[in-house]
């Protein structure tokens, strides 16, 4: 019963969590200046509404199952990651005690996703946003399961509902300082956000979906948030204690602390500037990932 | 139970995603060459975009496939971390830092430089 109550307040969380990435986002960039089109809390539904009845742009000779099954895959990872989240000791969809394996493979499956995105239009620009895509996910991956090993190692268990009690005295956040910044980098690759957005980039014409419009471009989009969406949850449990917190239930603390999670990517994405692809590689495998090695040596002399 | 859940969730994901493109595309009619030639500035396609391509990065993919076994033991390794006390700690550090030298080595050879 508690599993799916926690099954629909989990779709839930995906529906409003991503409104809110979109919103903020526009919020965001009109305080800092930029160029917005119309009321912030209405120009996602408006963009969604348009892209819906927009007609669907169909290329030359794409692989057209695998274009229209990359948007929902995306899609279903970003759900699968959120249902790993627990909202309280019990209410939970599935606390797998391999739980942080799981988050990992979905890491990895949506460098699948994204490449297949790219691959299936069957256009060049395309084509090379899915493979700066898999260069950058290959990269990243490595410094997230450190980090993710690092908050496993004090909770003596792959289960996320464990790392969150073992948070019980001090969050992660104060007892390994690199591991929450170090993961927010993880989340901006994950979802191609902002200065790590090298798949679906400008300088590629909109990279893997540059040739895709209409309903598939509002699914590709719906899930790139839903994915961020899914990351906060997981980055609020490893790091910010998940459902612990004063006064408050359960639930409703997560939900606070995954949306700060949220509005500090939708900011970063604003206020950083994007990386030059060929740099990326170079600073994920030399600066970021030997900084992982740190804070897993920190995670576990101080979970001693 | 768990798995079944998971399997629901994947399922009624999968099935929106799809469900959102398949009814609005099947009534729409197939758009003139013009916009079905991919995209490149202007220019027009001479060869078909799946084509062979060099990957550039590919020795880095080799090396990633050396740390994603060093992963595979370091799942179980966490779990019995505190349980092993300082053993484990020299254990996964030696193991770290002959690692840590294949990407020094890697870094030297221009293996992250991507051009």
């Amino acid at each position: 019963m508690m599993a799916w109550a926690a099954m629909v307040l989990t779709f839930l969380a995906l529906a409003v969590g991503g409104y809110a990435v979109a919103v903020a986002d526009r919020l965001i960039a009109g305080a800092c200046g930029w160029p917005h089109q119309g009321n912030a809390w209405l120009a996602p539904l408006a963009r969604g509404a348009w892209l819906y009845r927009q007609d669907a742009n169909v290329t030359e000779a794409p692989d057209r199952p695998a274009w229209r099954l990359a948007p929902a895959l995306y899609l279903a990872l970003a759900a699968l990651g959120l249902a790993l989240v627990p909202w309280s000791p019990t209410l939970v969809v599935a606390d797998l005690a391999t739980g942080v394996v799981l988050w990992g493979s979905l890491e990895a499956l949506a460098t699948v996703a994204i490449f297949l995105h790219g691959w299936s239009a069957n256009a060049p620009l395309a084509l090379i946003g899915g493979y700066r895509y898999v260069a950058l996910g290959l990269s990243y991956i490595l410094v997230s399961m450190f980090v993710l090993i690092g908050v496993v190692l004090p909770a003596e268990s792959l289960k996320f509902s464990q790392v969150v009690a073992a948070q019980e005295e001090l969050w992660n956040v104060v007892r390994q300082p690199l591991g929450l910044p170090l993961f927010l980098i993880v989340g901006l690759g994950l979802t191609f956000w902002g200065p790590l957005n090298l798949a679906d980039s400008t300088d590629l014409a909109g990279g893997t979906a540059s040739e895709v419009s209409g309903p598939p471009r509002l699914v590709w989009e719906i899930a790139r948030v839903a994915m961020l969406v899914a990351f906060s949850g997981i980055a609020a449990t490893a790091f910010l204690g998940g459902w612990l917190g004063p006064w408050l239930p359960g639930p409703l603390w997560l939900a606070l602390k995954m949306l700060a999670v949220l509005l500090a990517l939708a900011w970063l994405g604003r206020v950083l500037p994007r990386l030059a692809p060929e740099r990326c590689v170079t600073l994920m495998w030399v600066v970021l990932l030997p900084l992982s090695f740190v804070d897993l040596i920190w995670a576990g002399l101080e979970a001693l | 139970m768990e798995l079944l859940t998971l399997l629901a969730v994947l399922l009624i994901a999968l099935g929106a995603g799809l469900a959102l493109q398949w009814p609005a595309l099947r009534r729409q009619p197939l758009p003139g060459y013009s916009q079905r030639a991919p995209f490149l500035g202007g220019g027009t396609p001479d060869s078909h975009a799946w084509n062979r391509y060099h990957i550039r990065y590919y020795p880095m993919t080799l090396l990633l496939i050396a740390f994603e076994m060093e992963m595979m033991f370091m799942y179980p390794w966490a779990v019995v971390f505190v349980e092993k006390g300082l053993m484990a700690v020299m254990e996964m550090g030696m193991f770290l830092a002959i690692l840590s030298v294949g990407i020094v080595y890697a870094w030297r050879e221009g293996v992250f430089k991507w051009q």
